[in-house]
């Protein structure tokens, strides 16, 4: 897997955590009420975590990530039986070929989300 | 919506041997048969969600869970370790039963978040230490299951 993807990834899951966490919905009372979390503490430690990974990338890499960030969407999304999951369209059939190792940074022709397809 | 329909008996392990969280948390993610790369970022996951506070949820039970983009859908797992293992548990007490829990950030189904909380009830039921404790093979863990769910 291309080093940054797995970067992209990591971030990408880590915001979804935090979103978990800083919600009002059942997955923010579930971590307080069964797990005893500090929840301001953990989203400030996930924040942390979010911002020194993010320092990890590639300048250009790092814009486009805020680029989605700011319009409040997914900077990497999930490919699946061939359907970019930002946009929910096609993704060309060359380009899915191209991108199932995963080895290069790839993103959509449609949405510009980076894509990430699922082994196996 | 019952526990039972999402473990699969391959995933169901009642001989965990790892000696220390990590390597806990290692085996069961091995239990879901992902590539290595993802195993990867689902441990540094989990881990990070251990390092929020741990999922040793008392009574000798842990429910480490989190969302990743590595899976396509809700993935659950199962580990029983005869002796307990140090986990920083709510209760300070040694871990025996494991209960492993995977979804993609986004789900169509939302099933995430309701199964971690029936597993969490689960885990309250005062005999269910016990009957973990007396398991024979994974399919005497899928009818416990089936069982609490009556
Ligand atoms: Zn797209």
């Amino acid at each position: 897997m291309h080093p940054q993807l797995e970067l992209l990834l990591q971030i990408q899951d880590l915001k979804a955590q935090r979103r978990e966490l800083s919600e009002s919905g059942g997955g923010r009372a579930l971590e307080e009420q069964e797990f005893n979390i500090d929840l301001d503490e953990a989203v400030t430690q996930l924040d942390a975590r979010i911002e020194e990974l993010k320092q990890e990338l590639p300048p250009q890499v790092r814009s486009r990530v805020e680029r989605f960030v700011e319009t409040g969407g997914r900077p990497v999304v999930s490919v699946i039986n061939g359907i970019c999951y930002g946009c929910f369209t096609a993704v060309s059939t060359s380009s899915v070929a191209d991108i199932s190792r995963n080895d290069a940074l790839n993103y959509c022709e449609n949405c510009g989300r980076f894509l990430y397809v699922i082994p196996g | 919506m019952e526990l039972r329909e999402f473990f699969d008996i391959d995933a169901v392990s009642l001989d965990v041997r790892g000696e220390t969280k990590d390597d806990i948390l290692k085996e069961l993610i091995a239990l879901l048969k992902l590539d290595d790369k993802s195993e990867g970022i689902l441990f540094k996951m989990l881990k990070r969600r251990e390092n929020l506070g741990s999922t040793g949820i008392g009574r000798g039970i842990a429910i480490p869970h989190c969302r990743s983009l590595v899976v396509n859908k809700l993935r659950v797992a199962f580990g029983r370790r005869a002796d307990g293992v140090e986990y920083n548990a709510i209760d300070n007490q040694p871990v025996h039963n494991f209960f492993l829990i995977v979804a993609p950030p986004l789900e169509v189904s939302n099933q995430y978040l309701p199964v971690l909380g029936k597993l969490a009830q689960f885990a309250k039921d005062p005999e269910i230490t016990r009957r973990l404790a007396e398991l024979n093979s994974p399919e005497e863990f899928l009818s416990l299951l089936e069982e609490k769910a009556k």
